[in-house]
This record gives C-alpha cells, structure tokens and sequence, in this order.
C-alpha cells in the first residue's frame, strides 16, 4: 500500500480513503483467484487436449481391401457347386428352362418371373419357407427371393437435361403398366408416389406443368445393373412411341456395383441402374463429386422357384431344402424321405446372369459365418497351396477345427483384408464425402469405421500387420515390470523410511549422507536410473537376472534384459519417491501417539507395529499409488536396459524377455505408416484406462483401511 | 533393575533424584536438583513458565530419550537403583512409572483396546476384561464407558479422555505414577474429577504432578517442590516442603 503522505501518523484510513483502501485489497484478491482459476483451466485445457487428440487417432474410417472380396469368395463357391451339380442344366434361355421344368415331374428350377407368368399352367409355383412370392411378399422382402430395384439420377443432372426429368417423369407414371409384361413385380403405390414426389421436388414441376419441359431431344444415358436395364430399355421405347419425342436412349449395363462407380466418380451416365439401394458410403462418394443421388424405388424383383405342374409332392420348400436340392442332394428322397427315390433334375439360368447370382446370396448367403464348416474346408483347400494345407493339417487337421476358427483362417489365408488406408474420428465425421470418394476409387475397397481399440488389440501380440497388431504382450509385460518394481521398492522404501524417522537419529555420518542423498536421488532423471539399470542389473548380475544361476530362462537370447532386470531398475527409480513419501507419512503420526505407547512401556518396535504404522499407511499407500504409477508409465529407463522391440509370446517368468506398454507405444509412434499412430493412440487409452483402474483399486482398498481406523 | 514391588532399599522414598542435571544440546535446562519423593503422596512441581519442571518430570521415567538432543547427568534412584545406569533398560522404567500427558492422548483404537494394549504387549496373564473393569473403575470412567468399550477412545469427551489415559496407565499397575499438567486442557469441572480421581488413587500410588496452577498444587497435593529459573534460563529447585 502506498503510504497516505496526508494522513497522521497513528490513525487508519477512514470515509473515501477506506473505501478505497478495501477496495485495492479486494482487486488484489480478485486478481490472484483469476491467475489461480486461469492455471486450473489451462491445466484442464491441456488435458481434454490430449485426450481429444488421442480419442482422434484411436476412432475413424479404414479401407479395407480384400486379395478377393469374401462375397464373392462364397458366391463364387456356391455358383460353381450348383453349376457343377449332377444333372443341371444351365441355360440363358428362361423360356427354354421354363419349358423343360414343365415337362418333368422330378426337375426344380428357377428364372426370372416373366417366364413363370407365360408358362403359369405347365409350372407350380413354390412357396419358400412358407411364403409365397406376390405383389406384397416381393415389396416387404418377406419371400427370400426378392429384392427392390431403383432408377438414380442426381439433382443437377435432372435441371440440366430436361430430357433426363421428362423420361423419368414418364417411367415413374407408367411402369407400373409395363412391369408385369418385362417380368418383375410393380411397387406400391405409395412407393410410387414417394418416388413421383420425389421427382417433384427435385424439378419444381408438377403433373400439370410438365409439360414445360417439352419439346425434348437429345440422349439419355443409363448405366448400371443388367437387371434393371430391360425395365428402363422399355420405359425408353414406349417413351419415344407414346410421347413421339425424339429421345435415344443408350444403355450400358455393367452391373450395379460398376455402375454406382461410374455413375458417382467418372460421372459417367444419367441414369444409374440399380439392383440394390446405395448405401451411406455410396451416396457419400456421390455427393463429393458434385452428384447428389436422388433415387427412384420403380419396381421389385422376386425369382420364382418352380416345378412341373406334373409334380405331385412339392409345393413348399425351405431355405435349407434348397441348398441340398441344388448342390449335394442326388435323389429327392435324399432331401425328404418322403419325397420319391428319383434323381433331381436342375433348370438353372447360367453362370453370367444376374438371376443366377441373385438366388446364390439369398439362399447360401454372402458371408462365410453362413457356410458349413465342410464347405469353409473346401473354399480353404481350393485357394490355398497344397503345401501350405498340410501345414494347417499338421497343426490341427481341419476336420478338428471350429467354425469360427476356419472363418478366421479363410479371412487370413485367403480374403486377406488388407488396410489400404486411414482416417482419424474428425476426418472421418468432417470430411466423409471426400473420403467415400476416394475409397470408391479404390476397386474393392470397402469403407468401414473401425475402433483401433478393441478386443482383438487387447488379447493380440505385436504384428507387422496393424490390423492384427495387439498390445497384449505389452500388457503383461508392464504387469509383470510393475509388481517386480512394488516388490522391490516398497518392503526396502518403506524399512527405509521407518529407519530414518523413527531410529536415525540423523547425527552420524552415515545417516546425513543417506538423508541428504534419497532428497536428492528423487530428481535424477530417469535416463540415469536406465544406465544404472545396464550397468548393474543388465551388465554385472547377469547370471542372476537372466536366470542362469536358478536353471531359468535362456541367457543367450535374454543377455539380463529380462523382466527382473527392468522392474528391478523401475524398483530402484521409484525407491526415493517411495521412502519420501513414506517417511511424510510417518512424519505426520502425532508425537503424543509414540509418546502415550512409550509411557506405558512399549518398545521402540511395538510402538512402530502397533502405532505408527497404522496411523501411517494411508499416507504410505498414497506414495506407493504415485510411485507405482510412475513406474508404469516410465519408459527411458526401460529402452535403456532394453525392452524387446518386437515379441510376439506372453512373458512367463520374470527372466522372460520383455516390452512395456510404454514402450510400444513409443516404438509405434515411430513407425512411418499411419496405421501405426492409430494404434499408438488406442495404446495410450489402453494404458490410461489400465493405470486408472490399478490407481481406483488402491485408493478404494486405502480408504477402507483408512475407515476401519478409529 | 528388579521389579519387587514397592519395598525398595532406599526405604522412605519412592523416587528420588541427586544432583539432577539436564541438557538439551547446549541448553543448560534444569541444574542440581535433589528431590525425594515420598510413596503413596502426591508431590506437586510448580513453578513459572520453562523452568524445568516438565523436564524433570519426564527424566523419572526417561521419557527424556526419545529426545535425541536432550541429556541427564546425576542420579535417579527408583528401587534402590539409578534409572540412569547403563545396564538399566528404559521400556521397564517405563512400565513400572507410568506417565499421564499433558493433552488426553488416547490411541485411536476401542476404549477397551486402549487399555488392553499396554497390558497385552507387558505380558499380562489373566482375565482381560476383568483388568479393564477394574481399571475403568479405578479411573472413575467405568459407569460412563462400560455400554460403548468397543467404541473408539476419540468419541470420549477432554476429561473422560484424560480418564481413559490414567486407566490405561493404572493397567499395567506402575508404582509411580507422573502426570504432566493433567488438566491444562479441560475444563473446570472435568479438573475437579481429575483431582478427586488423584486422591483417589494416591491411596495405591506415588503421584508426582506437574501442575502451574497453584490452586491445584494447594488442593491436591502433599508435598510441593517450588521451581524457579535463573537470568539464563536453567531451572533449579528453589523449594521443597510438606503441605500447601
């Protein structure tokens, strides 16, 4: 306070000068609780900082490309089991097929539902578990065998080429007339409306001012599913018929998956042709390029599976009965007993058609979890070399194994899903489109978010392979480092503490140097410890801590780096904090405690046991809490007596070769590949979450004890 | 030392000092004192502020060495033998004069526990329940206590505290024992309990008692010995008498 010159010695500020006086001192405070509140926020900043950065890293897209795409893995397989089945007659003819069926009592067989409208009286319809295929049937998806089918377009092509709005105005007005005549199923109503709605919007137009659009020339391009391609081809013609306006229309038909490619990244097309909705990755990759779908649901397709109206014992199958029917089953009684003793005879489309492909995902699925096991064997053993089969053999024939274990076996020997790319969780939830767009680039690519951190880093080793990379061996290599680090450091730090509180007596040598040294020992840094940890427990004790002297280990591969010498280093680091800790916390026992034990003629030592000790280890547990938890985070002195930078086997004894999660995670962050930061990031969370629950697990136990107490 | 009760060779005196010096490094704290204390009375130290009276208190039963620095030279003679010779071990001087503290110090532990501890770790053979009746009700707390021993001794009251204190000091029964301003911390009616708890036990004990109240010097004891410090601060005994 600057002195008042006016003011009488002897007497204290009063009126204006009070106020202000009270008024300076109150700032003074104000401005110290706002420094104070500023470090508590910076502090906190920080922190959600680094916790946002590692969540960042730890969540977000990947691309995974297969050596083949599992899908067509299994589809493939089922396709040629079928195709190659005895007596099956594959055909691109439907009405030859369908012809065929209709003459022989024993054939099965399947085609697009047009055929079955023409030849309705010679064929009977089946009912596939129990549902029978029809207008509402094939709309729900409640009969197997269906699927919806979609017309795309996007909103600026649509304001561009108004040849493109008014074709499109017409199919959705009229293809409910034709559908039946071209085989398929027509939608709802409703679904129509929705998609007459939708075409609304999209152009401002309604039905009464459409024709604004006209005249209209020019070409209208369609790309995509071979399936729908007919749908559209007709809606063409009877446009130019009816209409009498001069529209071309070309349509390339290269499926629905080349097409949704060429439809969003080459731009390539007006109308995308498609056999099944696009998904979010799709519409997404779209949009990026500047192609914002806006779909058309115009018809349903459902495969009809029919037999000779000659038949006499089927009329319903199920999904089961037709994997046998159409693949290992000869005779019909091999299906069902009761069905006659006589052989099946199959009318399938062939291999190219979309029909064909299309009963295949249905009925046998699209994944391999949906695969026999003896099926998963014979997809493994047709695509993997004859020598790398008697490997498997010889380590567990394949007869033996598990369903999930010959799924996890055909994704690595054979898919083989590889990373082609990475993302963080903002990227990912930012810069989606861009993203979509360029996976959708990559061929078979397939975009999925993905958790770095799950079960399968918890319980795997270090790999090459980031996708199989794990931090389990570090796990329990930090477990392991850590109990030898609390074993060590607290009977020797907490004896020591005791010794130097209550029996040094701090006058001789010997306990001035010790003293002045533990203060000081706790700020060296911990590199020092590491070398200390080479030269003794590394270098000099070798015999001991590599195991050689107990029979243990294997001194040519361990050299002393083993467990015991990296804990025993951590132990010594954490020594000073522990015996610092330790002897505040005796410290803090109240001298009347020691003197009331004293006065009635305890010893030293029972004073200790019985006194000083109790009062004490809730604040011993708390030292033991932080210094164990440095020792689990320490990873300089570690490198330094030298981890293993890459062990894939669970450390067993503590002459085991060792890594720690630390330093994992350290060697990760050095790796150039993205991946690899990815899973440093899951790393951290591993470990913070780790450290966390063995810190909650201390204190709950310290509280309890400290409650018992009186 | 030997542990034959009360009957020691230097007859008449319970405790008695001889040219009792004590030093805390440097510091010359209390200079020649010779101090005979009587059995079965209470003998009251008074005096000023620093003058030693604790110190000397606290050198019969060699509370003084769990104070590094501080240092006794003369003799203490407890049963016909210097408590300060070196064959002497401090824990049994200890067990055989007892020591109440100038601040109720309980351990944190049942109020049972506190008075069975000093027994337990002394080698008492017997009924414990019956040695902790028997030294509540010595130590006038059993009435108060007997529902709740296995409550903790902190949930006492100041004066009930102080009480538990002297009871556990009766438990291991010492011959001696030293009270270090017993009631500098509790109020007046807790002080009157205490001092007719003291006239109580004087009928079984030798009482030695620190006291700077005169008052109390007057009501309870039986002999007073009057210190006073010199301009440098050493305490000396200035007065011993009988009475008030």
């Amino acid at each position: 306070m600057a002195v008042n010159n006016k003011r009488p010695n002897g007497s204290f500020p009063e009126g204006d000068e009070f106020d202000r006086f009270v008024r300076r001192r109150q700032r003074v405070g104000k401005t110290w609780h706002g420094l104070f509140f500023a470090a508590t926020l910076v502090g906190i900043i920080a922190l959600a900082a680094l916790l946002i950065d590692v969540v960042d890293d730890t969540f977000g897209y990947v691309a995974i490309q297969s050596n083949i795409p599992e899908t067509t893995l299994v589809m493939e397989y089922n396709k040629v089991r079928m195709l190659n089945a005895p007596r099956t007659l594959a055909s691109e003819d439907d009405q030859l097929l369908a012809q065929n069926i209709g003459a022989r009592p024993t054939a099965i067989g399947f085609f697009g539902y047009r055929f079955y409208q023409k030849n309705a009286e010679s064929l009977t319809l089946l009912s596939v578990d129990g549902v029978q295929p029809d207008e509402q049937t094939v709309e729900s998806g409640e009969y197997l065998l269906a699927r919806p089918l979609f017309v795309y377009t996007s909103d600026a092509i649509i304001a561009e080429k108004n040849q493109v709005a008014a074709f499109l105005f017409y199919y959705l007005n009229n293809v409910n007339q034709q559908i039946r005549d071209i085989g398929y199923f027509p939608v709802s109503e409703d679904t129509l409306t929705q998609a007459q709605d939708a075409w609304a919007e999209a152009t401002g137009l309604t039905a009464s001012t459409v024709e604004n659009l006209y005249p209209v020339t020019g070409d209208v391009q369609a790309v995509g599913s071979s399936t729908v391609a007919p749908i559209t081809q007709q809606m063409a013609d009877e446009f130019a018929r009816t209409e009498g306006q001069n529209v071309t229309l070309t349509v390339n038909s290269i499926g629905t998956d080349a097409g949704i490619r060429a439809f969003c990244l080459d731009r390539e097309g007006d109308i995308l042709d498609a056999s099944r909705a696009m998904g979010a990755v799709d519409t997404d990759a779209c949009a990026a390029k500047g192609r914002q779908p806006l779909e058309f649901h115009i018809a349903n397709d459902g495969i009809p599976v029919v037999v000779s109206a000659e038949n006499d014992f089927l009329t319903a199958v199920t999904t089961d009965q037709l994997k046998q029917i159409f693949t290992t089953a000869d005779n019909w009684s091999d299906v069902d007993p009761s069905w006659p003793d006589r052989p099946i005879l199959h009318f399938i489309p062939s291999g190219d058609s979309g029909t064909l492909d299309f009963f295949v995902a249905n009925v046998f699925g699209t994944t391999l979890e949906e695969q026999d096991p003896a099926d998963l064997i014979a997809m493994l053993s047709a695509n993997i070399s004859s020598g790398r089969l008697r490997a498997l053999e010889a380590d567990i024939p394949l007869a033996n194994r598990t369903p999930e274990d010959l799924v996890a076996l055909i994704r690595a020997e054979v898919v083989k899903p590889q990373g082609v790319g990475s993302w963080t969780l903002f990227e990912s939830i930012f810069k989606r489109q861009e993203i979509a767009a360029e996976v959708a680039a990559i061929p078979g690519a397939e975009l999925k978010f993905y958790s770095w951190l799950n079960w399968n880093f918890l319980t795997s080793p270090q790999s090459t392979d980031p996708y199989k990379a794990g931090i389990n061996v570090a796990i329990w290599g930090s477990l392991w480092i850590t109990i030898i680090a609390f074993l060590f450091a607290v009977p020797i730090g907490v004896g020591a503490a005791i010794y130097l509180q209550e029996y040094s007596t701090g006058k001789s040598r010997f306990d001035q140097i010790v003293e002045t040294n533990i203060n000081n020992l706790a700020g060296v840094p911990s590199i020092i410890y590491g070398m200390l940890g080479l030269a003794v427990f590394v270098r000099i004790l070798a015999p001991i801590t590599s195991g050689a002297i107990f029979g243990y280990g294997d001194p040519s591969t361990t050299n002393g780096r083993t467990i015991l010498s990296g804990g025993l280093t951590l132990g010594v680091l954490i020594l000073p904090l522990v015996i610092i800790n330790a002897r505040e916390a005796i410290r803090a026992v109240p001298q009347a405690l020691r003197e009331a034990s004293f006065g009635l003629g305890a010893t030293r030592w029972q004073t200790i046991w019985n006194h000083v000790l109790p009062n004490a280890v809730p604040g011993i547990l708390t030292g033991v809490i932080l210094a164990v938890s440095r020792a689990f985070g320490e990873t300089a002195p570690l490198i330094v007596v030298g981890v293993a930078t890459f062990i894939v086997v669970q450390p067993d004894s503590p002459f085991s070769k060792f890594t720690s999660m630390t330093a994992q995670i350290y060697q990760w962050t050095s790796r150039p590949q993205a991946e690899f930061r990815h899973l440093a990031a899951a790393g951290i969370i591993a470990l913070l979450v780790l450290l966390l629950a063995l810190n909650a697990t201390a204190i709950i136990l310290r509280n309890r004890y400290a409650r018992r107490e009186y | 030392m030997t542990s034959n009760g009360s009957n020691g060779t230097n007859g008449a005196f319970a405790i008695e000092a001889k040219g009792l010096n004590i030093f805390y490094g440097d510091f010359h704290a209390v200079r020649d004192v010779d101090l005979k204390v009587q059995p079965r009375k209470i003998t009251a130290l008074i005096g000023p502020s620093g003058c030693g009276k604790s110190t000397v208190l606290r050198s019969f039963n060699r509370m003084n060495d769990l104070i590094t620095i501080a240092r006794t030279d003369g003799v203490v003679n407890f049963h016909g033998k210097n408590l300060y010779d070196a064959d002497v071990d401090p824990v049994e001087v200890r067990r055989r004069i007892g020591m109440v503290f100038q601040k109720p110090n309980p351990f944190p532990k049942s109020i049972y526990d506190n008075i069975a501890w000093g027994a337990k770790i002394n080698g008492y053979k017997g009924n414990m329940d019956d040695l902790v009746e028997d030294a509540l009700r010595s130590a006038a707390l059993w009435d108060e206590v007997k529902d709740k021993l296995n409550n903790s001794g902190y949930s006492l009251s100041g004066g009930q505290q102080q009480r538990l204190c002297i009871a556990r000091t009766i438990a291991v029964k010492p011959d001696i024992i030293l009270m270090d301003e017993p009631c500098s911390a509790l109020d007046p009616i807790a002080t009157l309990r205490i001092e007719e708890l003291m006239r109580e036990l004087v009928q079984q004990y030798t009482i030695i008692i620190v006291t700077h109240n005169m008052q109390q010097a007057a009501r309870v004891s039986d002999y007073t010995a009057f210190f006073t410090v010199t301009p440098d601060r050493t305490g000396y005994l200035e007065e011993f008498g009988e009475g008030h």
